[in-house]
């Protein structure tokens, strides 16, 4: 019995948006008499954080202080429209619709305040709940000073709506698969590096060290950024090397039926992970904003299989690799078949070994 | 900036960590009644015969729910984008998969609920089932979908297969030193919200219906319930936004159409909230995907075309899965830019629980299965991986399978800086690499005839 350690690699990208988008979002806002903000967005946070992120962007658009911001997305009588939260659409799509919504909303207040301090609009500006005069500060008044003029002075509501569509690129071509605009919003892009130890005996596999660095676009909210993309190495993990709904593919027997018998990753599991972010900043999203929920479970299945290969010199290429997987193939150890410039691995595997009318490749 | 970029607690976490938090399970009314499904027991069989009476008439039971209680029985996720609806909301003559919903129960307690179903007299004629995709296509497989076959045949009105052609495949083939090839089978996974599958659907006095969903998308599930139920959105109100989990899976409006229906028919608050078991086994789950991938490279590492065969198993019905393949077959080279390729992605139907929507739909075994592939061909190359990648890398300009042009790629970046993470050495060369438009010697001339100064084709 020997433990083998060793590196991988992987890198991926993701895209943002419903693919061939055409995923609507929308959203509006009041104000109260006091300055204080209520948003209505659609949008559900399934513990992705969107209703932090889309009241962090308002209240940085408004400038008011962040805890002047209450969040509803409560209910489809007093929300608008919105597809939903998938395809990694929350921060860029809906959080466009706020983001619109909320540009209304500080012009109403740039209007009213400028008619109360008898000043342009377009030399007013708005920081920590103050509207004050450009070079001038100390000629301001609050938000909720303008709140409470707008509603009791000037009899208007200060509100504003934001709607948010990428235009759906409905046309694939069906020979060529080419299309009319593009599919998504956006691209984000990650890269892992996985180190494993596995132990030759009993096929175990042990993930020691996860490395991430990932492209968000930017950072609306660091910690949350943090809590998707650990999240998601913790949940690629299990795709990689523990989980599965069927232990004997292709039969449909002997599923797990609880948390006893269907083993996601547990604390004991954990690796070290340490994440990079880049912020390279996207056309269209808000604050350069790009989607990062679902591409944070992608990156680490590879990684660790080409860390186990690095480690004991077999691929594994049927998920997950579970310690069976690993002693089958020391056992083989078997080579590709290699013939002039081809190189064939897996052959056993292929649709060409089993069907009767199928037969795929070169 | 002072909001956006800072470290801001969670706007409801606090509620969440103490247990203050309002979900769907919590929500608890008067006359509140339970239900409980009826789920076949068989892979694929007949149904021969549904009597409910018995269970109709236990004390404690108010209504049960079956196939002829739904106005529109059918209505497909997809219905929105032109793909035919395929799954019935109860089963009507077949099952389909272990585990599909045949009736619904409400009645005074779970308990009641559930021993009703028991009651419930069903005829199964059991029939043949098919579960190895690479079978599908043979003349003696088991017909899993009776809309589609066993393949999904109407991508685009007719064609039977998800296909991107572009650039030379065969020249690219024709110039290759190596062609290397390799199979890649991820597996079907659980979704394990720690909330499972939940709906308290309530009937108003004005005869609106209120339903209290744990859906990751209201206003999408709003759809489906109105479309099965053929109502106005004027006459449900959603209620719900905060969600107990979800990774796609709550995407499916599993609950809320039939709580709804069963509201409806009782005139009371009905609640019906999944076991962990039922969680498991019979929700929808992350689909397996078989790919192989046969790639064209030069002696000095380019990759000059990819063949790749998908088959996506998507189980019973269709649910997401044509838009899962054809988001996979958008995304096949991954972060690198590929100029000729030859794809076929099929969706083939078994008699498992149809798959859904999960964090990474369509990509998260495609990436699996082309870094699994990068990492051989490098290594077959006896090249380094960084430098494989990098220069393959998705840069400006260059155009995806559907010739749509990169803008702001990352490839580049995320893999430097990876390596300084990590203390991986990088050529000088590679360390100066930028994601800008390729040029001179990154411009080889495989690539060339597709990048032109405006990019596009």
């Amino acid at each position: 019995m020997a433990l083998h350690r060793g590196k991988g690699l992987a890198t991926i990208e993701y895209p943002t948006g419903m693919n061939q988008n055409g995923d609507p979002s929308q959203a509006w806002i009041k104000v109260k008499p006091d300055g204080r903000v209520d948003v209505f967005s659609g949008t559900s946070d399934i513990g992705n954080g969107s209703k932090t992120v889309q009241s962090q962007i308002v209240a940085e658009t408004l400038g008011v202080p962040y805890d002047w911001i209450t969040y509803d997305n409560s209910n489809t009588d007093s929300s608008p429209m919105c597809t939903g939260t998938f395809a990694s659409r929350a921060t860029f799509v809906a959080g466009n619709a706020v983001l619109k919504a909320a540009r209304q909303v500080r012009e109403r207040i740039l209007a009213i305040a400028s008619r109360e301090l008898e000043i342009d609009p377009e030399d007013l500006e708005v920081a920590d709940g103050t509207v004050s005069v450009k070079g001038t500060p100390a000629k301001s008044m609050g938000v909720d000073e303008v709140a409470g003029a707008a509603t009791f002075v000037h009899g208007e509501l200060l509100t504003g709506d934001g709607a948010h569509l990428n235009p759906g690129a409905a046309i694939v071509d069906p020979e060529t698969g080419e299309v009319d605009k593009p599919p998504h919003a956006a691209i984000s892009y990650a890269a892992c590096a996985a180190e494993v130890e596995v132990d030759d005996e009993t096929g175990d596999v042990r993930v020691l060290k996860l490395t991430q660095a990932y492209d968000i676009g930017r950072a609306m909210n660091p910690t949350l950024v943090e809590g998707q993309i650990e999240g998601g190495a913790v949940m690629g993990l299990g795709f990689g090397v523990l989980e599965t709904c069927y232990p004997y593919y292709p039969s449909a027997e002997h599923r797990g039926d609880g948390m006893s018998t269907y083993h996601v990753p547990t604390m004991a599991e954990l690796p070290e992970i340490n994440n990079v972010l880049i912020e390279n900043p996207s056309e269209g999203g808000p604050y350069g904003a790009k989607g990062i929920g679902e591409m944070a479970n992608n990156a680490q299945p590879a990684a660790i299989a080409n860390a186990i290969y690095d480690a004991v010199g077999v691929w594994v290429t049927e998920f997950p690799i579970t310690p069976e997987r690993v002693l089958a193939a020391l056992d083989a150890r078997s080579e590709p078949r290699r013939e002039g410039r081809m190189v064939a691995f897996d052959e056993e595997l292929s649709i060409n070994s089993f069907s009767s009318t199928r037969t795929w490749g070169a | 900036m002072k909001v956006v970029g800072a470290r801001l607690p969670r706007y409801d976490g606090v509620g969440h960590v103490t247990g203050r938090t309002t979900y769907v399970d919590d929500v608890r009314l008067p006359g509140m009644l339970h239900a409980a499904a009826l789920r076949s027991p068989h892979h694929h069989a007949r149904i021969t015969h549904l009597d409910t009476s018995a269970a109709e008439a236990m004390a404690g039971v108010h209504a049960v729910i079956t196939h002829a209680d739904v106005p529109l029985l059918v209505y497909g996720h997809l219905s929105g984008g032109g793909i035919p609806g395929d799954e019935p909301l109860l089963a009507k003559d077949h099952a389909r998969y272990r585990g599909q919903p045949i009736a619904l129960v409400a009645a005074d307690t779970v308990d009641i609920a559930r021993a009703a179903c028991a009651a419930i007299d069903v005829g199964y004629e059991e029939l043949p089932a098919l579960f190895d995709v690479r079978l599908a296509f043979d003349d003696d497989a088991p017909v899993v979908n009776d809309a589609f076959g066993n393949w999904y045949d109407q991508y685009e009105g007719n064609l039977d297969v998800r296909q991107i052609r572009k650039g030379d495949i065969e020249a690219a083939f024709d110039a290759a030193d190596l062609i290397v090839s390799g199979v890649y089978r991820t597996q079907s996974q659980e979704q394990v919200p720690l909330e499972t599958q939940v709906c308290v659907a309530v009937p108003e006095p004005d005869g609106r219906l209120t339903i209290h969903t744990c859906t990751q998308a209201m206003y999408f599930s709003l759809g489906v319930v109105c479309s099965h139920l053929q109502l106005p959105m004027s006459q449900v109100k959603m209620v719900g936004g905060t969600v107990g989990g979800g990774f796609g899976g709550k995407v499916d409006t599993a609950s809320d159409t039939l709580t709804a229906l069963a509201a409806q028919k009782t005139e009371r608050p009905v609640k019906w909230r999944w076991t962990r078991e039922e969680e498991m086994l019979a929700s929808g789950n992350r689909g397996p995907w078989h790919m192989e991938i046969i790639d064209a490279v030069s002696r000095d590492g380019w990759i000059l075309g990819r063949k790749m065969l998908t088959i996506h198993d998507a189980g019973a019905y269709g649910r997401f899965s044509v838009y899962g393949v054809t988001k996979h077959s958008f995304h096949h080279t991954g972060a690198y830019t590929i100029p000729n390729l030859h794809f076929d992605g099929y969706v083939v139907f078994t008699n498992r629980i149809p798959t859904t929507a999960m964090r990474g739909y369509g990509i998260t075994g495609l990436s699996t299965a082309i870094e699994v592939h990068a990492e051989r061909v490098a290594r077959e190359l006896g090249m380094d991986p960084y430098e494989f990648r990098l220069k393959n890398a998705n840069r400006v300009n260059d155009t995806s399978p559907n010739r749509i042009p990169y803008e702001d790629p990352s490839t580049v970046e995320v893999l430097q800086s990876l390596a300084s993470a990590t203390g991986s050495e990088l050529s000088d060369d590679l360390r100066a690499m930028t994601r800008d438009q390729r040029s001179a010697d990154m411009l080889p001339d495989h690539l060339a005839a597709q990048i032109g100064s405006g990019g596009g084709h």
